[in-house]
């Protein structure tokens, strides 16, 4: 099936979400579709799913690879999902306690009599499984699955009900590295059988790898209309992204003065987690990076070093004094470490809060006089860090929730900053963040470590980690497997970083601080 | 692990020019997404018509029910009939909401509010039995219950984890037999005889009856002030201290609290701790009104818990409540209540009228929530 869109027009109250959008999805082709975050990519696929209704342009719809000649107009989801087109959104909509096949099945429940025909259902999800070559126990809850595997039971789902377009959104955000590559694989079989896979994502390594087709939307407009991606290269789609000659920011290697006493040093630690041995340490002005696959156990060392779970052998060392962290209060308020968490939108904002709460928390007793809180001085205190951090408010009432995901981070970020803390951990800071506000968030982490800021850095980003770190500490398995200069050359660092992630002794890394 | 990912839909849509947002439109729009929309990024501060503030509306609707009730029964506007007994169940209840309002801050429930008003209530009438403590010490001795009651209840929910209504509901369960067995054992029966000096004055008095030379007061029972102080200090509390703010943030995110360093578990018993406090006083009150010290004390006091709380605009949820709303709740309820009596309404359609003007009232609140995301402002 081939789908071609032409100028499409999505209007939301003085918004052209979408401004002239052309798309062709032949049949037989994975097409990425990017965009920064606010480009029109879901609002896109909510008029190609039925979710929202074009204000103009077309959709024609053709049978193979032919030039396609029927309009088609969907007033619902369920109008794209008989049309042949599905889609698997960010958020997970499975029935935790429905079984794998129930949940494939789900959307064309085969009946007999009145009742659902269970060979029936096993039947269809047997036979979508056999298409993405997958070997799942039919009758497991979804609830026990990992993620991944949810994601693929996501995508039979899609698939049972015949969709020959299937819409990713952000496939591989929640995904380990081996099991994207599990992913990209099914989408590969999948475009073997002809089905059309458009990909939304930010990851351009990902598009690489496995996209045919591009798309590029920037503010409502396809600027890049179904391009064949072998005509461009990595640069130029983040220039057609950003919409100007963008220069990915190459700092150079700092001289961080490592005479000093640790801002926070752990000396063989071992947690209830299970870390063993773990000797890290972090100076003033320095930016060290903690590196590691998915599940190494990185948040969940510093988790435990805050005392949300135990540290049970070594000693943790702030400015050079032994100490033991009960909370994150203690950590906050005794020893000044601000965790500012990965899961932003359930751990580091609250959402239905103003963001003027949201920033104030950690300091409430500061801003207090005989026991109430002053609210001008909370004001004033957001006004700081909106101008400090260039966060984009409409007021100070604005509830957390409806800034973007960037914004979001930053007044997470704000939250520590305002309690005035000299170690701060910052835990997959650009997850789901576009290219422009990635690029300003590293900034503003290398100017705070500048400010005197000792920052443990966590991510799984492996060109921001070689952008930030001034050293990468690299976890594997719940063990520190060793530590490397960052000597800020791509090529050499991520060669040297990814063979300790494997458990390899890198033959030339310095011996541990 | 990454659960962390973005949400296009808000940052989609966000306005590249300056816009004006047209508010059917919007209406339409929030609608049809389902989702919070991202105000215009350079406005000035949105705010919420004056008619979506649920307060506005309960001030009118009261206004329109006295108006009512006073032009079908005159009686409903005279001193002694009406409007002081109207008082007198208007502080109770706005002290009884505040109790359940100290736990919906944090989304969380205490069914055992009128059992914890019960045990304070037998508390005091054994202190003004047994050791002739004046009327004060009384008054402490119920709030002290109630607050430990509270705590032990809070103490429960942190350490197991367990939903604070299966808690609060077991709780009423035992308070409702320990109770009973404490006046029987205690008092001999379902009550105390003794009154301790001075709970006559406050039962009936006004401030009317006292006078500084030609002057008296207005026809308020003496009562009234300590529901004000009440939903002063609740007021206050929730919204300027470090504490009950700590404690909305915590109902708000129980994660996101934790992780921002507020002691999670301790505002928990915090808030249920204060749940107590105010059931106690409460009944302590209703003790003072009625005259007595008796075992059935607190019975009627569940539903109307819930009710003024939630009429005046505080989230089942948590994270955000309003005690002013709670005070103008209770006085609805107990408007439509005495104007049905006077009208001489049936007890039991006088539940059903209260009914339909809870789901019309909670309808209501629906329509605010959607506006308050739609311009992106608290509720």
């Amino acid at each position: 099936m081939r789908v071609v869109c032409t100028q499409l027009v999505k209007l939301f109250p003085g918004v052209r979400a979408l401004d002239g959008v052309d798309l062709d999805l032949r049949p037989g082709t994975v097409h990425a579709l990017l965009g920064e975050n606010g480009a029109g990519k879901s609002t896109l696929i909510k008029v190609l799913t039925g979710v929202h209704k074009a204000d103009g342009g077309t959709v024609l719809v053709g049978e193979g690879d032919d030039e396609p000649d029927r309009p088609v107009v969907f007033s619902g989801p369920s109008d794209a999902q008989t049309a042949g087109i599905g889609v698997v959104h960010q958020e997970r909509n499975l029935v935790p306690a429905f079984s794998v096949a129930e949940n494939i099945a789900l959307q064309a429940l085969p009946s007999r009599a009145g009742l659902v025909d269970r060979a029936g259902v096993r039947e269809i999800a047997r036979r979508c499984l056999a298409m993405l070559d997958l070997d799942l126990d039919l009758d497991r809850p979804v609830a026990e699955l990992s993620v991944a595997h949810m994601q693929l039971v996501e995508i039979a789902k899609a698939l049972a009900t015949d969709s020959q377009v299937l819409l990713l959104d952000e496939p591989t955000a929640s995904l380990t590295a081996e099991e994207a590559d599990r992913l990209y694989d099914v989408v590969r079989r999948l475009r073997e059988q002809g089905h059309v896979v458009v990909l939304v994502t930010h990851k351009l390594e990902e598009v690489f790898a496995i996209a045919d087709v591009v798309t590029v939307l920037r503010d409502g407009r396809s600027v890049a209309g179904s391009v064949p991606l072998s005509s461009l290269t990595r640069s130029d789609v983040v220039d057609l992204m950003v919409g100007r000659a963008h220069t990915e920011r190459e700092l150079q290697a700092r001289e961080v003065d490592r005479s000093t006493t640790p801002a926070l040093e752990l000396r063989g630690v071992s947690t209830s987690v299970g870390h063993r041995d773990v000797d890290l340490a972090v100076h003033r002005g320095e930016i060290v990076g903690l590196y590691g696959l998915v599940g190494a156990g990185r948040s969940e060392l510093v988790r435990a070093l805050l005392g949300l779970d135990s540290v049970t052998g070594g000693s943790v060392l702030v400015d050079g004094r032994s100490v033991t962290i009960r909370s994150v209060g203690d950590a906050l308020r005794r020893h000044r470490i601000g965790y500012v968490t990965e899961n932003r939108k359930e751990e580091g904002v609250f959402l239905t809060q103003t963001v003027t709460r949201n920033v104030a928390v950690t300091v409430w007793d500061r801003l207090a006089r005989l026991g109430l809180v002053a609210e001008r001085r909370e004001r004033d205190l957001l006004a700081t860090y909106q101008e400090r951090l260039g966060i984009r408010l409409s007021g100070p009432t604005q509830l957390a929730g409806q800034l973007s995901g960037g914004n979001q981070q930053k007044i997470s970020l704000a939250k520590w900053l305002a309690a005035d803390c000299s170690v701060l951990v910052i835990d997959e800071p650009t997850v789901g963040i576009d290219v422009r506000t990635k690029a300003a968030f590293h900034e503003l982490i290398v100017q705070l470590s500048e400010q005197g800021l000792a920052i443990l850095l966590i991510s799984s980003d492996l060109p921001e980690m070689v952008a930030l770190a001034d050293r990468v500490a690299v976890m594997h398995e719940r063990r520190l497997t060793g530590e490397v200069e960052n000597s800020h050359d791509y090529a050499a660092m991520s060669g040297r970083i990814i063979r300790l992630v494997h458990g390899e002794q890198a033959a030339d890394a310095p011996p541990a601080a | 692990m990454k659960e962390t990912r973005e949400v296009d839909v808000q940052a989609e849509t966000e306005p590249r020019k300056e816009t004006e947002v047209d508010a059917s439109d919007t209406r339409r729009r929030v609608r049809r997404r389902g989702v919070e929309e991202p105000p215009p990024g350079a406005s000035p501060t949105p705010r919420l018509p004056w008619w979506a503030n649920p307060r506005v509306g309960l001030v009118v609707v009261i206004a329109a029910l006295v108006a009512l009730f006073s032009s079908a029964r005159p009686a409903f506007l005279d001193v002694d009939l009406t409007l002081v007994p109207l008082q007198r169940d208007i502080s109770v209840f706005v002290v009884v909401g505040l109790a359940q309002l100290a736990v919906l801050s944090l989304g969380h429930m205490n069914l055992a509010v009128g059992r914890m008003a019960a045990l304070s209530a037998f508390a005091a009438g054994l202190a003004y039995d047994r050791f002739d403590a004046p009327l004060v010490v009384g008054l402490v001795v119920a709030l002290v219950v109630g607050a430990a009651i509270g705590a032990v209840a809070g103490a429960i929910i942190t350490a197991t984890g367990v939903n604070s209504f299966v808690v609060t509901l077991a709780l009423d369960f035992g308070l409702l037999g320990v109770v009973a067995l404490l006046y029987d054992r205690f008092a001999g029966g379902v009550a105390f005889s003794t009154r301790p000096p001075g709970m006559d004055e406050l039962r009936s008095d006004t401030f009317f009856d006292y006078c500084i030379g030609p002057v008296c007061g207005p026809p308020v029972p003496l009562l009234l002030p300590f529901a004000l102080v009440a939903l002063v200090l609740v007021g206050l509390f929730f919204g300027r201290s470090r504490n009950g703010r700590e404690v909305l943030m915590t109902g708000a995110s129980l994660r996101a609290a934790r992780l921002s360093g507020i002691p999670v578990g301790r505002r928990v018993v915090t808030a249920h701790a204060l749940s107590g406090l105010l059931a106690g006083l409460a009944g302590f009150m209703l003790a003072m009104t009625n005259g007595a010290f008796s075992a059935s004390i607190g019975d009627s006091f569940l539903l109307p818990s819930f009710l003024a709380p939630v009429l005046g605009g505080t989230l089942l949820a948590g994270g955000a409540v309003s005690a002013l709303g709670t005070a103008l709740g209770a006085t609805l309820t107990s408007v439509i209540q005495k104007g049905l009596n006077l009208l001489q309404f049936e007890a039991d359609a006088l539940q059903i009228f209260i009914g339909v003007v809870l789901l019309v009232a909670l309808s209501l609140d629906r329509v605010r929530q959607v506006l308050a995301e739609r311009r992106g402002v608290r509720a």
